[in-house]
This record gives structure tokens, C-alpha cells and sequence, in this order.
């Protein structure tokens, strides 16, 4: 009697030893194919790519429906952006995302065929010299300042590309949705005149499992 | 056959009461606070090489010592303007509180036959937190290429840390105190209900030292606010804070021609714990188990040996700021960012409740094991006394676990200095309530245009000398003044 109470004993203290070690962490390549995951408390990858894409895409190609000069050897001359920054106004931190995102912009103006960005070290030097704030770029001097500093340094520059990301928030009990949206304006230094284009992510955030069902179903509305 | 089985299993008891009791006895030897005093009296009379050697035994000769005593190295070698190797052993703890975040049940059971010391130290919240602070300090005066990621490590960190212990109220509070921020207003974060004054709430420092880095890029002035705002959230009396926030909110990092000094202050002696008696617990346990002695089947050993606590110690401090002059120009006083004696304290107080229920259960085990020995051994008058005796002895030998990082400050200060490029004299005293109270250090540092120069010293008290360290690599003369 008194064995089987100590094997017994004795397997319950093991398996619970077994059961509470430490782990290692892991870690695995995402094939390109994978779906990105879903953030549970923040907006992410799954909602930072697709609206870069999205506006990036629609802005460029709406800008060059327009009429494109063409230089002495026949091609097409390209226009230069000056992408200035990005600002968060978003009710959330984007902690790391935010060079990243600057990134992925600048790199998608990059491909286009009739835009050319100004490298980000010119920018970040010319904004240094100039000690102006990327949100002052848009009074007149400011502008005239910025682009003479660039253009002392052979980098004329035709447009000011600026991105903003903001968030709205509609709660209801224990679930809510956040609208991201991001836009990006770009102004004609120019002409001073602006194009604009937003592109828009709805996410739900729910404290269980079901509150996705009931919250989106056609017959809780 | 079934006497014999029985017999195996009295004498394995007994073997093992022996083999718990010399283990317990092993390792309650000594407490970490008793290692740690010779260091920490060496590092505050300024004697850092030999510091380190006692440290450097200390982190050697202990496994359960290594983490505590890897960080006190870290601070020696930061100090020392060593800043690569602080960084690594920074990066080392780090990765390892990390890791031991995870509880470990052969190790809880293990405590339980011996004492909380032979668990892996796992780090208080706000070490963790102030670890990839000192991470992106010592960063910074080797350079400074992994700050941002260091920053961005504090505001991960103290994200998971109030997760844990707020759960999604401290997100909803973060959002209203965002939604705030939005309008350029700094508001108090909104509590719930249900929370305790003790619990930890966040170190402004990381954030402050996050919103600094981004206003250097002359750029990203939006993160620069959102950061002092955070900041100026667990600080809303800090004068600074809100000069900041005005600053990023309609001005610029410098004037052309301008540059900024950040002097980091570690001021006072910091915190530590000491092993102290749970008098009024030990004394209900003894009147307990001659209780349960007198109308129970068992007899227990009495609890003569008295339940060890940890309990947290503060040095007292003859300076509470450091005046800082700039090319001879009174600046003013640097104010605190990282109030540790405060934090410590609270932290303590949040976990005490625990630690001595951890206690009282631990020494109910014991008994409990001693008098299923004397049972299962039939005992007679004599060898139950032996048993009792044993008992209390094993008992006795438990220790209270007072590891910590033992070489923080007191307080961690900080004061920002825009002044003119070019090589400039800045001039640090330790001052009680603004009045200087010991020698000055006088150094002279390089001030770019358009960029943060950063300074650490560290004045312990009036009479210890200070140690100042300067970023760009260069190691500050110090001349005592």
C-alpha cells in the first residue's frame, strides 16, 4: 500500500517536473505565399503592406496617365520625388514599422518608370542643413529653401511626397474595429499643385474567439 | 517480503531527510547581500579594478550569482568606459531573464525542500526594463548604431510587462492617453479599478531616451512626441517633460550652429536587499505546530529557526540632484527619469505577501516530512528527539533570496544642454537641494552641429568620487575641482 502511494507520489512530482521545464525558443522562414499573421493587440505586416501597395500603385499610375516629357534621346525624361516622411497619427505606435514602411514606399517609386526618388541620405541631409521640421515643407519659403539646398548639390526636385497614417476606432462592449487608413500627397513644387491618394484597412479587435461572429453577421445588424 | 519493501522504503526516507538536509545546509550557507558587500564598498570608494575581481569570483565561483553579479560588471565596466564589453554582458542577461521568464516546476519543487536561492533569478519588471536601458547607454557612448533598437527593446518590454500585469486595461489607457497625445495634449493614463498603488508602472527613462533619438534624425518629430508624452505620462510634474513636448511640437532638435548635451546623472546609492526575520509569522507558525503536536497524531519539530525574508534596504543620501554648468554658465539641476529607490520599494512591497506564503509552506513541508520519517521509522522518545533536532537544523539553514542588480543608483537624472558646436567645458557637481555639496568634475567634450553629445556620471554621495564618462569615444579626463 505504502509503494503504490510513494510510485505514486513519486510519478506525479516527475511529471509535473517534466511538465514545467523551461523551452527554447523557435524560429522559421514564412514562404513568400504564407499569409501574414494576424496582430491580436496592433495593426502589422497584414495591414501595413496591402495599403502601401495599394496607394502607391494608384498614385503612380494616376500620375502617369499625365503628359511625360521626353529628353534629346527620345526616352522619357523622369520626374524626381522627394519623399519627405512619413507621420503617424495613428492611435497605436508603429515602433519598428516606420523606416520600414518608408522602405517599402521609396522602393515602389523606385520601379515606376516615370518617377525617380531622391535618395533618403540627401533628404535627411538637406532637412539637417535647412533645420526645417518635414511638416514645414509646405509653407512656400520653407519649400524654397529645402529645394535650393538639393538643387546646390545637382538634385532638382519636381514633387514633395509626404505619407500620414491615421486610425479611427469604433468600440462596441468588448470588441472594436480600427480603420487604418494611409494617405500619401504629393505636391507639384511647381505648380504647388496636389494629388492625393488613401488607401483604407478595417480590423476588428474582439477579447473571444466568437466575437468576430457575432459582432459580423448579417443578422446581428 | 512486504516487511522487507517497507523497510526499503523507511531507510530511503531517512536517506533522504539526511541528503535534503546537507543540501539544504549547503546551500543556505550565505546570502547574496553578505557576498555582495565588499564589492559594492569598493566600487562606492571608487576602487573599480578591484570591484571587478571580487565580482568577477563572485560571478564564477556561483552559479546562482552569475546573472546579478554579470549586471554589477556591466555597470563596473560601463563606468570604465568599457562600453563593448558592458554590452555584452548586458546582452547576456537579457537574453537570460528573458528565457527564465518561463517557471520552471523541478526548480519550485527543488525551493521547496530547500530555499528560494537555489531558483534561477529571473529579474524584477523594472531590471528587465532597465537593463536595455543601460543597453542603449553604453550603446551610445561606444557610437550608438543599435540605440534605436535598444529603445524600441524598452517600449516592447514595458508593453509585455504591463500587458501582464494590467492586462487590456493599460492598453485601453494607452489608447485614450494616445488619443490625447493626438490634440498635442499630455494626459494621465486612467487606472483600473481593481489595480494596486504597488504595482510597477513604467520607467519614463526609456521612453524619454526613445523620443531623444528620434528628434536627433531632425525628422520623425511625430515619434519624438508621442515618446515624451508617454513619458510625461508616468511623470506629470516633470517641468523638463513638457519643455520637450513644446520643443518637438513647434521647434526644432538645435539651432543651426547648435548642438545638445544629455548628461545622464546616476545619483545616491541604490537599493538593495538584505536578509531580515518574518518575527510575527514565525511565531504564529511555532504556536501552530505546538498546537497541532499537542492534538495531532504527529509531532512536529518546533519552529525555533525563524522564517527568513527578504526585505529591501536604502542607503541614505547626502545628494538628491548635480548641477550642471556649461562653459561656466549655470544651467541647473538635472531631474530624475528613473526614481529606482521608488521602484524598488513598490515592486518589493507588490511581492512580499508571496514570498512569505512561499515560506510559511516550505516550512510545512519540512515538518510534514520529518514526521512522516518519525512515523514511518516508529521512533521511539530518543531518536524522535534526534529527528525534531535534525528538523530544526534543516530548518534553520534556509536563507532568504536577496539577490538584485546591487550597483544601480539611487536615482537616474537627466538634463539636456543645447549650446553652440565646437569643443565646450561642462562642469558637474553634486548638489542637496540645489546647493552643491562636493567636488565638482570638470570635463571638456566636443558638441556637433545638429547632434546629441551624451555625458554619464555617476556621484554616489557627497564624499565618493565621481566617475564621468563622455560618448564619441572619448573617456573624460575628470578632473576633480
Amino acid at each position: 500500500m505504502r509503494r503504490r502511494e510513494w510510485l505514486t507520489g513519486f510519478s506525479v512530482v516527475s511529471l509535473a517536473s517534466l511538465l514545467g521545464c523551461r523551452g527554447y525558443q523557435y524560429g522559421h522562414i514564412v514562404k513568400p505565399q504564407s499569409e501574414n499573421l494576424v496582430g491580436s493587440h496592433k495593426g502589422g505586416a497584414e495591414v501595413f503592406d496591402p495599403l502601401v501597395d495599394e496607394a502607391v500603385a494608384k498614385l503612380l499610375a494616376r500620375q502617369h496617365q499625365g503628359d511625360c516629357p521626353v529628353g534629346p534621346d527620345g526616352q522619357p525624361i523622369k520626374k524626381s520625388i522627394c519623399f519627405v516622411g512619413i507621420e503617424n497619427k495613428m492611435v497605436e505606435d508603429i515602433g519598428d514599422f516606420k523606416d520600414q514602411l518608408y522602405e517599402q514606399i521609396d522602393s515602389k517609386i523606385l520601379e515606376s518608370d516615370a518617377f525617380q526618388s531622391i535618395s533618403r541620405r540627401m533628404v535627411d541631409a538637406a532637412l539637417f542643413e535647412t533645420r526645417l521640421r518635414p511638416d514645414s515643407l509646405f509653407i512656400p519659403d520653407n519649400q524654397a529653401l529645402f529645394a535650393s539646398v538639393l538643387q546646390r548639390q545637382g538634385i532638382p526636385i519636381d514633387y514633395l511626397l509626404y505619407a500620414r497614417l491615421t486610425s479611427g476606432t469604433t468600440v462596441r462592449n468588448s470588441s472594436s474595429q480600427r480603420d487604418y487608413l494611409l494617405t500619401l500627397e504629393l505636391t507639384n513644387i511647381h505648380t504647388g499643385f496636389a494629388d492625393k491618394q488613401s488607401s483604407e484597412i478595417r480590423k476588428g479587435y474582439h477579447k473571444t474567439a466568437m466575437g468576430k461572429v457575432w459582432n459580423y453577421n448579417p443578422f446581428t445588424r | 517480503m512486504k516487511n522487507g519493501v517497507e523497510a526499503f522504503f523507511v531507510r530511503l526516507l531517512r536517506v533522504a531527510v539526511v541528503v535534503i538536509g546537507i543540501a539544504g545546509t549547503l546551500s543556505g550557507c550565505s546570502t547574496h547581500a553578505k557576498r555582495l558587500a565588499l564589492p559594492r564598498t569598493l566600487f562606492y570608494e571608487g576602487q573599480l579594478e578591484s570591484c571587478r575581481e571580487h565580482l568577477d569570483k563572485l560571478q564564477k565561483g556561483n552559479r546562482h550569482d552569475r546573472d546579478v553579479a554579470n549586471l554589477d560588471l556591466a555597470v563596473v565596466d560601463l563606468l570604465e568606459g568599457q562600453t563593448q564589453q558592458a554590452e555584452t554582458r548586458l546582452k547576456e542577461v537579457r537574453d537570460r531573464f528573458d528565457y527564465l521568464e518561463q517557471e520552471s516546476m523541478t526548480e519550485k519543487t527543488v525551493s521547496m525542500w530547500t530555499d528560494d536561492s537555489v531558483r534561477s533569478y529571473a529579474g524584477e519588471d523594472y531590471e528587465k526594463i532597465l537593463i536595455r536601458v543601460y543597453l542603449a547607454l553604453a550603446n551610445l557612448m561606444g557610437g550608438g548604431g543599435d540605440a534605436e533598437s535598444y529603445t524600441l527593446q524598452i517600449q516592447e518590454k514595458h508593453e509585455a510587462i504591463m500587458q501582464r500585469l494590467w492586462g487590456d486595461a493599460e492598453n485601453a489607457s494607452t489608447e485614450e492617453a494616445s488619443n490625447h497625445t493626438q490634440s498635442g495634449v499630455p494626459s494621465l493614463k486612467i487606472q483600473p479599478a481593481a489595480a494596486t498603488a504597488t504595482r510597477y508602472r513604467g520607467l519614463p527613462l526609456g521612453f524619454y531616451m526613445r523620443g531623444m533619438l528620434r528628434e536627433e534624425t531632425h525628422q520623425h518629430y511625430d515619434d519624438a512626441l508621442r515618446s515624451y508624452t508617454r513619458a510625461s505620462e508616468l511623470l506629470p510634474d516633470c517641468m523638463p517633460l513638457r519643455w520637450d513636448i513644446s520643443r518637438v511640437q513647434s521647434s526644432v532638435h538645435s539651432q543651426p550652429g547648435c548642438g545638445v548635451i544629455y548628461v545622464f546623472a546616476m545619483v545616491g546609492r541604490g537599493p538593495y536587499k538584505v536578509e531580515t526575520v518574518e518575527r510575527p509569522t514565525s511565531d504564529a507558525l511555532l504556536i501552530a505546530d505546538r498546537i497541532v503536536s499537542a492534538v495531532g497524531p504527529y509531532q512536529l519539530p518546533p519552529t525555533i529557526a525563524p522564517i527568513k525574508v527578504p526585505d529591501v534596504v536604502i542607503p541614505p543620501s547626502d545628494i538628491n540632484t548635480v548641477g550642471v554648468r556649461v562653459d561656466g554658465q549655470l544651467i541647473g539641476p538635472t531631474a530624475s527619469l528613473a526614481d529606482i529607490e521608488e521602484l524598488a520599494v513598490s515592486t518589493f512591497r507588490a511581492d512580499r505577501n508571496r514570498i512569505v506564503a512561499r515560506a510559511v509552506a516550505r516550512r510545512v513541508i519540512k515538518k510534514a516530512t520529518v514526521a512522516a520519517a518519525k512515523q514511518g521509522m516508529s521512533s521511539d522518545g530518543l531518536t524522535s528527539l534526534g529527528m525534531d533536532v535534525a528538523g530544526i537544523a534543516w530548518e534553520a539553514t534556509e536563507s532568504a533570496d536577496t539577490r538584485c542588480w546591487g550597483l544601480l543608483p539611487r536615482d537616474i537624472q537627466v538634463l539636456r544642454v543645447e549650446t553652440q558646436s565646437g569643443i565646450r567645458s561642462v562642469q558637474l557637481s553634486p548638489c542637496l537641494s540645489g546647493i552643491p555639496v562636493g567636488p565638482s568634475r570638470k570635463i571638456d567634450i566636443p558638441v556637433t552641429d545638429g547632434r546629441n553629445t551624451y555625458v554619464i556620471c555617476w556621484f554616489p554621495d557627497a564624499r565618493s568620487p565621481g566617475q564621468v564618462l563622455c560618448s564619441q569615444g572619448i573617456v573624460a579626463p575628470a578632473n576633480a575641482r
